[in-house]
């Protein structure tokens, strides 16, 4: 009897301890709150911790700590934690993959929660994107776009003088490419081994919507000659004209910027935000730029899948959490988070922010010149869009690029494969 | 008395989260902010008979945890037969046969990820200097990708199947041996009548485990390819934990679980039988 009573004892406080670490307000009237950060850069891991610090040193009753995750993971961590009824309190993630939690009910309306002035200062187009069911779940902050990087180097030993247009039509680019592959060197790389953003985000150029989405997220899909332009372009580089280096397709993004550094390609294609890395690793003497935007037959438009910032639903300090969004969401603290991940602010003040601030480095101009262009794309709004993107949309992509599926497969398994999805 | 503690975290931490999975994979449970869980019977089951791609997931499941069982027993057998010779740093050599085993999954698969970089990986500079082709795309190729991650899986594999092995060795009778050799047979003779006759529960304990555990394999691959390129190392563990994490189908992903669970067990039922009706003839 002694004993187990000793057991209890010893049993029950630790269980207590264990059960009741989640919620240690302790101390009454200050406020916890966790924020889920995303950032992976050196200097914007450093930023979002520069702007959290500052504001737990003016706001002793409202601390924040952050929780940091990766893009890789978030969606999965972000599943585990709702179902768990554990989120993080701020949720820094990207457009795209916000969708399915708002329909699940798991972000909270910011509608009655923000401040007139933010309202004004980010642009309809982007409010439309975070609108889900007529709630805002997100303040959108960054975009990233897709770019050209050049070794300007090699440009010029081939005597090739950078493309001067407003735009760089994907035809050029493709002479360009040829032009600049000899016998010991491709024309051009481009980091596929997740390939689906880059197609959907740059199948704008050619009008490529993919989806019809209906109000509650469930849509249907067209794969069809605009959808499959930018592809095929990719393609005809890698099997007619020899031009693109086909192992960077199977590789990472961060796995084919040494291959640019050492020459392999003249030319890469990537986000914007690679443009800190080729900074930050560049070997000696290694220069680079940023060519005109790449446009088809409709422009240079590009899907907008702006990183934002949500409010969980089940956290119990909205009012505080929105305060501190207020605050995170302050012209010189995007324009700085911008600046370290080499992208454009979406809030207008930010944008101008930015725009003095790097005044004087020539390749942040047709980096926010190819930002400008960006609208909102259906894909983001799909509610099945992520299961499709995972199980569709990369291993035909994938395929595709290896020359294991035909155009006309491609095609065929893309629709399929989402009429199978939205039939479950 | 003192049962009853000892039961307390078995039944906490084993018995209760496996009759919860079992029991969720009989429901409709979904991620979502209050959605109520009901049970839906056999549902996810009939709608799991004409999902192709799980089926064409669990046949690289099978594929996968045969080879890799099949090719780690041959290649531990000839391991531990190696180390159960009197050679000179037996010892150095036995420790480093288990040293793969000391490496977490994660670790060995990010290892191997740069051993198998198609530009800057030791595996192709290797092949270079022996004149063979060396611009094979190991994790990128559709047709190289299943085998490249099966030879990791069996490097992986190896140490605890050698031990084991190498435990059954030493217990084989040198008497029996001795009595063979006398009678005049060779070492081959030897080793298919007196050794492996004696190694034969232990060769059907390994193998039955290592193919559990190579089915149920996650992490390894998980990092190596993630399943692709285009789905062809797409382990049927990592097709639930898509489901579960990645689409928050909860009750579905279950469903897959139990149907794995009864189909292994099965095939472990008919494998051992068909073993032990061997050994009684």
């Amino acid at each position: 009897m002694k004993r187990r009573s000793t057991l209890a004892a010893v049993l029950v406080p630790a269980l207590a301890v264990a059960l009741g670490g989640c919620t240690s307000d302790a101390s009454a009237g200050r406020v916890e709150l966790t924020f889920l950060s995303v950032a992976f850069q050196d200097a914007t891991v450093e930023a979002t911790d520069d702007i959290i610090q500052s504001w737990n040193e003016a706001h002793p009753d409202i601390q924040v700590t952050v929780l940091q995750s990766n893009y890789d993971d978030v969606h999965d961590q972000l599943v585990t934690q709702f179902q768990s009824n554990t989120p993080a309190d701020l949720i820094y993630n990207e457009a795209s993959d916000l969708a399915g939690f708002a329909h699940q009910g798991y972000l909270a309306d910011l509608s009655p929660l923000l401040s007139e002035e933010l309202r004004e200062d980010i642009p309809e187009k982007y409010w439309d994107i975070v609108t889900i069911d007529d709630r805002v779940i997100a303040a959108p902050t960054l975009v990233q776009s897709y770019v050209v990087f050049a070794n300007t180097k090699l440009l010029s030993e081939a005597g090739v003088a950078m493309p001067s247009e407003t735009s760089l039509s994907w035809s050029s680019l493709r002479e360009l490419a040829s032009s600049l592959t000899t016998e010991s060197r491709y024309g051009v790389g481009w980091g596929l081994r997740q390939p689906a953003s880059a197609m959907m985000n740059t199948a704008l150029n050619y009008g490529g919507t993919f989806f019809d989405v209906d109000s509650d997220g469930s849509a249907t899909i067209e794969v069809d000659d605009a959808e499959l332009a930018v592809p095929d372009q990719v393609h005809g580089m890698l099997f007619e004209d020899g031009s693109m280096d086909p192992t960077s397709v199977t590789q990472s993004t961060a796995e084919v910027v040494p291959g640019f550094f050492a020459g392999d390609y003249a030319m890469f294609i990537g986000a914007s935000y690679l443009a800190q890395q080729l900074t930050e690793g560049a070997p000696e003497g290694f220069s680079f730029s940023v060519l005109p935007p790449l446009a088809g037959d409709r422009g240079a438009a590009q899907a907008a899948n702006p990183q934002t910032l949500s409010i969980a639903a089940q956290s119990p300090h909205q009012a505080e959490a929105a305060e501190f969004l207020e605050y995170f969401m302050a012209a010189e603290h995007i324009s700085r988070l911008g600046q370290s991940d080499w992208l454009r602010p979406v809030p207008t003040s930010a944008l101008e922010h930015l725009e003095q601030a790097t005044a004087e480095i020539p390749v942040w101009r047709p980096l926010l010149e190819t930002g400008a262009d960006l609208v909102g794309a259906p894909f983001t709004r799909a509610l099945d869009y992520p299961q499709w993107k995972l199980q569709y949309a990369t291993p035909g992509l994938q395929k595709y690029f290896a020359g294991s599926l035909s155009r006309e497969e491609l095609a065929a398994f893309w629709s399929d494969g989402w009429a199978s999805i939205s039939d479950q | 008395m003192l049962l009853l503690p000892a039961l307390i975290p078995v039944l906490l931490l084993s018995v209760y989260p496996l009759v919860h999975g079992i029991v969720l994979g009989f429901t409709d449970a979904q991620a979502g902010y209050n959605r109520p869980v009901h049970f839906n019977g056999i549902e996810n089951y009939a709608r799991l008979m004409s999902n192709e791609l799980f089926w064409s997931s669990f046949r690289v499941g099978v594929i996968w945890a045969l080879s890799v069982t099949v090719l780690q027993f041959l290649a531990a057998l000839g391991l531990a037969l190696l180390l159960n010779q009197n050679l000179r740093f037996r010892g150095a050599a036995r420790v480093l046969a288990l040293i793969p085993w000391a490496i977490p999954p994660v670790i060995i698969a990010i290892i191997w990820r740069l051993m198998l970089n198609p530009t800057a990986g030791p595996v192709n500079s290797a092949l270079a200097a022996v004149g063979l082709p060396h611009d094979i795309n190991w994790l990128g190729d559709p047709t190289f990708a299943l085998p490249a991650v099966i030879v990791v899986g069996v490097w992986a594999g190896m140490p605890q199947t050698t031990v084991v092995l190498l435990a059954g060795l030493q217990n084989v009778r040198s008497d029996l041996h001795e009595a063979a050799a006398l009678d005049g047979a060779g070492a081959l003779r030897r080793f298919w009548h007196v050794t492996l006759p004696s190694l034969r529960p232990v060769i059907f304990a390994i193998t039955t485990l290592d193919f559990i555990w190579n089915f149920n394999q996650f992490a390894l691959v998980y990092v190596l390819t993630a399943g692709g390129p285009g789905g062809q190392t797409m382990l049927p563990m990592l097709f639930a934990y898509n489901e579960a994490f990645k689409y928050g189908n909860f009750g579905y992903a279950s469903a897959m679980g139990n149907v794995m669970v009864v189909l292994i067990a099965l095939t472990l039922v008919f494998y051992l039988r068909h073993q032990a009706k061997e050994r009684q003839s």
